[in-house]
């Protein structure tokens, strides 16, 4: 970790702190001009139209506001009644389980895809566009693509049966159509984690690698000892952006699974919860409010989660 | 788009086929080197060729047949099994059809405009305040970064009606600004951008600030090359954004002249209107725009991305 | 000092600007008043008027019927929006709250229930009650809300259909192709019977009950004081014990718990289930999609025992808070009056809500076409039909019964177990509504 101080993988904090530290302080002193105009528009974007509506969104947290009609003050009662709420339940066991799954596949398959795609063979640049591409549709396009790829039909059935596998239930088991909106998310996200990756791994010294080669260390033990730690920051960002990210997952699971979540709802996501119990005529504002709460406190903790970790390891 | 790519996709088995791949890396042998100015033994250059064949299926497979299905005419079955891959009598007819039921060019053009604003707004309104957080040293910029990590966190289907009662109150609803604003600067990019430019070296500046350069001009003279492959980034992110984004839109605009192309195409999974091939053909519009800008823009992205990180 | 004195008047700029937009909202609350109820004034000034996904077939019609409208009353003017098909219940919940609701909104009776509880639907009883006896009794009534009094729709077009059979399926599994089933009990004889005969291969249903096949098969769905829901009595759990039976058979589609309108209507085409309710319209799709499927199609009324079809209503209403309430009224009856549905109902198979429109040639005389025969059946059986589904069925109640359903076709829990949940959620959720 110590030695990539020099080359430090972009957009990570820690390599950073190091080179602010070695900045002299005469240059830091002066850089003190107007910082609050360059920050004033984005604070004022953010403020109004993220911060604010989510200040009330806590506030009516604590009341039984619903769509069309005013809410009155019922302290905790919406909180206590997601204790008792089956649903709430399955919504953060499955955005839990999202995450268990997607982000060690995000934090791994990416990088052994950036490895693949560094070598510049011919028609590289080619291939890095394309495995992009996923990345730039919409996920709304996404999701109607591979409903139409993983159904009973579709074209994933059909090799299946051609091999003789047989048919699989994709979209009709519980557990299938999780896992299965878990490979679209970790297949949307390939690309674009490859991309950080890739720019972290033009930072390996190269002379590393060769003595590791001189050494007599194989391609998987180079992998270990060389790239895994030289990149560790870079996972380290990858694990906490996606982690987020994963916990919040709605468009994949909504799109494959159906507004009402699978089979018996099975395969509620929190935010989906909020979607379904908040929005609409009959929507309730206040309880949608409460699960929205429980999912910023839930995020916020494993973004620290995260990061401690990275910590530890790091001492 | 190679021609084989057609052919093979969806049928990893097949593309993977490190026969028909050997013949070309053959031909091209003595120059292949890596990084290294080490020849790459053959075996290496198949299977890596043969890997990337694989993951091409697989990334966007799935894309062509969805093009596929856009072209195949109206007497074509869809549904057969197997499936067709190629269609049998290809026809852009199914493009017409969306065109004449939907205004799509009109829809296209406010979702642009939307899109093109954003994506300057989240360039600059980014990159000022990521140099602010990142370069800038004032008391209360932990506080600031504390509320754009905070904004990224927040689960954005959770607010939508305040921020409609928001944009009501601005008297902003129903106009293309009103749906530009609460993305115009996004959190992410601005911690995105942060972080690039945490990564510059402070000597680069030092040097500019030796000269007499202000803020200003170090900023964009110096700083803001530097990240341009951040930028890049941002700019691709706050262009997918804005063009795919769906409920949003729906929400702030009444007015169908406003209407952007995600709102106008959801027309064509109406209750009149439910044909696989228009709505195939729809998504295909959707997505073209953004492939095609991403193409053009994909040199310079690659690159800036590495750049910005043999730089730091 | 000079960086702290530039540094901090930004500052207060940034922080007075902030404070200014979050007040901006508190203060600008309450501005427009509501509008009266009284329509007997003058037709003038211009009103909006909202349809739900209509515009990408119908445009010329409605620009058709808005000029009439307005060469009939000159001082009006009226502004048509269309809104697309997804999405149009937060579309209007969010309008409603913000108070930009348009004059004339195209609305269905379970977006009107709670439009009309929070006051924002106005009643026509009152407003307009001289033009109900214009239109079907049991259309009229179909925008009426347990627990208030009066109707808060306009009612429009309405729709229902026969139920569609692939004959060559019924063939194959030694049934008659020319006897579809009549009655629940042979319907779920002949499902046993494709699923046994194809060794689970073809499902007859793909479909899980939902609240108005409960209705048909005459499970009383709520008290008579609309305070409370009973789709849990004996009746209920015995269509469901029945669905069981079907789905454990595989007579009842394996994917029919995630299924949806579009899943099943392509599970249909690529004749992988044998039956489907359907419409009209659906004829036209089979010949162009599945021309296969259109030479071995069946057609066969909506299996019920109440003897009374199910249809779906759309309606009407004016927004209590326009300022033009005698245009408003008045174009909300022209777009729903005899003259107006018997037009749009020639342009695209939906009936006519107006008294004696469905006894118009074009719905009694044949053809020979198997359109007009499916015209005409569901003409006729429109005269008794039912909209089955309670106005105060939220979305979320949906939701509820669905879940319940698949929990007890999974067997997670028995159907009595299942629908007792289903209708403990559903009351409480109506308490709450």
């Amino acid at each position: 970790m110590k030695s990539t101080a020099a080359a430090p993988a972009p957009a990570t904090t820690r390599p950073a702190r190091a080179s602010k530290a070695a900045a002299p302080r005469r240059i830091r002193r002066q850089l003190v001009t107007s910082p609050w105009l360059f920050a004033a528009p984005g604070l004022a974007v953010v403020g109004v139209f993220i911060l604010y509506p989510f200040v009330s969104t806590i506030i009516n947290s604590f009341t039984d506001k619903r769509q069309l009609v005013e809410g009155k003050y019922v302290g905790l009662a919406n909180f206590r009644e997601l204790l008792h709420d089956d649903m709430f339940w399955i919504g953060l066991r499955n955005s839990t389980l999202y995450v268990l799954v997607v982000v060690p596949a995000l934090v791994v398959l990416p990088l052994l895809l950036a490895l693949l795609v560094q070598k510049q063979i011919p028609g590289i640049t080619f291939f890095r566009s394309a495995f992009y591409t996923p990345v730039v549709a919409s996920i709304v396009v996404v999701g109607l693509i591979w409903v139409w790829m993983l159904d009973e039909r579709g074209l994933v059935n059909a090799v299946l049966e051609a091999v003789g596998a047989g048919k699989v239930g994709f979209l009709s088991d519980q557990w299938l159509l999780l896992f299965s909106a878990m490979a679209v998310t970790v297949w949307k996200g390939l690309g674009y984690y490859m991309i950080i990756y890739l720019a972290a791994l033009a930072n390996v010294p190269r002379e590393l690698h060769e003595a590791a080669a001189v050494d007599g260390a194989g391609p998987v033990r180079r992998f270990l000892s060389v790239t895994v730690p030289a990149v560790r920051s870079t996972m380290v960002l990858v694990a906490a952006l996606s982690s987020v990210a994963a916990f919040k997952v709605f468009s994949e699971v909504y799109l494959m699974a159906g507004p009402t979540g699978g089979p018996a709802g099975e395969d509620t996501t929190l935010v989906m919860l909020v979607q379904r119990t908040g929005t609409g005529l009959t929507g309730r504002v206040g309880y949608a409010s409460a699960i929205s709460v429980v999912i910023f406190v839930v995020t916020v903790a494993l973004m620290l989660l995260v990061l401690r970790a990275d910590r530890k390891e790091d001492k | 788009m190679p021609a084989p790519t057609t052919t093979t996709k969806d049928t990893p088995e097949r593309t993977a086929d490190p026969a028909e791949k050997a013949p070309r890396a053959r031909g091209r042998r003595r120059r292949v080197t890596d990084e290294n100015g080490r020849r790459m033994p053959l075996w290496e250059l198949a299977l890596r060729y043969t890997l990337l064949l694989v993951m091409l299926a697989l990334m966007i497979g799935p894309f062509l047949w969805q093009l596929s299905t856009s072209l195949k005419g109206p007497h074509e079955n869809i549904f057969s099994s197997p499936p067709s891959f190629l269609p049998s009598d290809p026809t852009l007819h199914n493009y017409e059809r969306v065109a004449d039921t939907i205004p799509v060019w009109d829809y296209a053009l406010n979702s642009l405009k939307v899109a093109a604003a954003n994506v300057f707004t989240n360039c600059v309104g980014a990159a000022l305040a990521g140099y602010a957080l990142a370069r800038l040293r004032y008391r209360g910029r932990k506080a600031a970064t504390l509320v754009f990590i905070l904004a990224m966190l927040v689960p954005v289907e959770g607010i939508i009606i305040a921020q409609f009662t928001t944009m009501r109150d601005l008297e902003l609803n129903n106009t293309l600004i009103g749906v530009l604003l609460p993305g115009c600067i996004s959190a992410l990019n601005v911690l995105l951008m942060r972080n690039a430019f945490l990564n510059l070296p402070y000597e680069v500046e030092e040097a500019a600030f030796v000269d007499g350069a202000n803020v200003w001009q170090r900023f964009f003279r110096i700083a803001l090359p530097a990240v341009k492959g951040t930028l890049a980034v941002v700019a691709i992110f706050a262009f997918m954004g804005a063009w795919d984004d769906f409920l949003w839109p729906l929400i702030v605009l009444s007015d169908p002249d406003k209407f952007t192309l995600t709102i106008g195409l959801n027309y064509l999974h109406g209750t009149f209107a439910n044909d696989e091939r228009l709505v195939a053909a729809g998504t295909v519009i959707a997505v073209l725009p953004l492939i095609v800008l991403f193409a053009c823009l994909q040199r310079y992205f690659f690159r800036g991305v590495g750049e910005g990180a043999v730089k730091g | 000092m000079r960086h702290s004195r530039i540094s901090r008047s930004p500052r207060r700029a940034v922080v007075a600007a902030a404070l200014a937009a979050v007040m901006l909202p508190l203060s600008a609350c309450g501005g427009d008043e509501g509008g009266s109820s009284d329509a007997s004034g003058k037709v003038e000034g211009e009103i909006t008027f909202q349809t739900w996904n209509l515009k990408a077939n119908f445009k010329s019609y409605f620009e058709g019927l808005i000029d009439d409208f307005e060469q009939k009353y000159p001082d009006a003017k009226v502004k048509w929006v269309d809104q697309p098909g997804e999405g149009y219940a937060d579309k209007i919940s969010a309008d409603a709250a913000g108070g930009t609701l348009p004059d004339v909104v195209n609305v269905s009776p379970d977006l009107v229930a709670p439009l009309a509880k929070a006051g924002i639907a106005l009643d026509l009883d009152k407003s307009a009650g001289k033009y109900e006896k214009e239109y079907l009794p049991g259309a009229w009534k179909s925008h009426q809300v347990p627990g208030l009094e009066g109707t808060y729709a306009f009612p429009w077009y309405l729709n229902t259909g026969p139920l569609f059979y692939n004959k060559r399926l019924f063939k194959d599994a030694g049934l008659d192709a020319n006897k579809p089933p009549k009655t629940y009990d042979e319907l779920f004889d002949d499902a046993e019977e494709l699923a046994k005969k194809s060794k689970g291969k073809v499902a007859t249903l793909a479909n899980v009950p939902t609240i108005e096949d409960f209705g048909r098969y005459g499970v009383p769905l709520m008290n008579k004081e609309g305070t409370g829901f009973t789709f849990n009595d004996t009746k209920g759990v015995e269509l469901l014990t029945k669905y069981k039976e079907l789905y454990d058979a595989k007579a009842l589609d394996g994917q029919a718990l995630t299924a949806t309108p579009e899943s099943t209507g392509k599970k249909f085409l690529t004749e992988a289930v044998a039956m489907n309710p359907g419409s009209a319209l659906d004829l036209e799709k089979f010949k162009k999609d599945a021309p296969r499927l259109y030479k071995n199609i069946g057609i066969t009324p909506q299996i019920s025992s109440t003897g009374k079809d199910n249809m779906y209503v759309m309606g009407v209403m004016v927004n209590t808070r326009t300022k033009r309430t005698p245009a408003a009224v008045a174009f909300a009856h022209f777009v729903t009056d005899a003259q107006r549905q018997m037009s749009f109902a020639k342009k695209v198979a939906i009936f006519p809500s107006t008294k004696g429109s469905l006894d118009d040639p074009y719905f009694t005389k044949q053809d020979g076409s198997d359109e007009t025969r499916v015209r005409i059946a569901a003409a006729k059986s429109l005269k008794t039909a039912v909209n089955y589904t309670p106005v105060l069925f939220s979305e979320q109640m949906k939701i509820e019964l669905r879940n319940a359903v698949a929990r007890a076709l999974q067997g997670k829990q028995s159907p009595k177990e299942a629908l007792d949940n289903a209708v403990k959620a559903c009351d409480r959720l109506l308490k709450q509504s």
